[in-house]
């Protein structure tokens, strides 16, 4: 795997500086943070693109849609449960930006953009890019 | 979003193309919305560039394949991969689809 500069990711969010986060695969345009999140590596989850189910709006209504036809629920837990997956969407302006995968170690993944897969704390990528958490959501992990 | 990328009639098509394509990616690089990714006014003048596009369209997707499909759609007319199949599927649609019409 190529490893992009630390600097250049740090740059682009400068919340993960000084904390636990790495880089976990190379660059792939086939799929966005939505997609990973959703354990989709072929296509790009967006409502103007690729989108299985709800309804096709730019708005965190049907994000959640969409996740909750993946058997996830609303929470306001952020910790780490065991038995339970999470993934966080993140707004900026009232607009969907972002979303991040709850992993079994209690960070979260994320795949940023066309960019690469980045391991990281919850809160280490809000900021001018992709605002704020404001939706977490939970699953009984599949069996 | 400021461009210095100059106007059309000032510059090469094949030069013009890159510079966009440039700032496009650079400016998208973390964007996971389909709809700011596709809005980017770089994005839009590349679409604006219409068949003088195509031939750097279908090299780029060869070479470095990325989310062009909606401005071939939308110079082309054509709808020749859908949203729903997985990315690599479209790529090779398309590419086909410009061997097919001389590009490639």
């Amino acid at each position: 795997m190529d490893l992009v500069e630390r600097g250049s990711i740090e740059s682009m969010f400068p919340g993960l500086r000084g904390t636990d986060w790495e880089q976990t695969s190379p660059a792939d345009p086939a799929y966005n943070c939505i997609g990973w999140a959703a354990h989709d590596t072929m296509h790009w989850w967006w409502p103007s693109a690729h989108w299985p189910v709800g309804a096709r709006r730019d708005t965190l209504e049907s994000f959640t849609q969409a996740f909750q036809a993946l058997g996830f629920g609303y929470t306001t837990n952020r910790d780490l449960e065991r038995g339970v997956e999470k993934i966080a969407i993140y707004m900026k302006e009232l607009i969907p930006s972002h979303a991040a995968r709850q992993l079994v170690t209690g960070q979260w993944t994320s795949k940023l953009g066309s960019y690469v897969d980045i391991r990281h704390d919850l809160n280490a990528i809000e900021g001018d890019r992709y605002g704020r958490v404001v939706q977490v959501m939970a699953r009984p992990i599949p069996v | 979003m400021h461009t210095t990328i100059p106007a059309a009639r000032d510059i090469a098509p094949r030069d013009l193309f890159s510079a966009l394509r440039d700032q496009w990616k650079r400016d998208t690089l973390v964007e996971s919305s389909m709809t700011a990714i596709v809005l980017h006014p770089a994005y839009q003048r590349i679409i604006g560039m219409g068949d003088r596009a195509l031939p750097f369209l279908f090299a780029e997707l060869k070479r470095e394949p990325a989310q062009w499909f909606w401005a071939l759609e939308a110079i082309t007319g054509e709808d020749v991969a859908s949203d729903d199949l997985p990315f690599a599927e479209r790529v090779t649609r398309w590419l086909e689809w410009g061997r097919q019409h001389g590009f490639g």
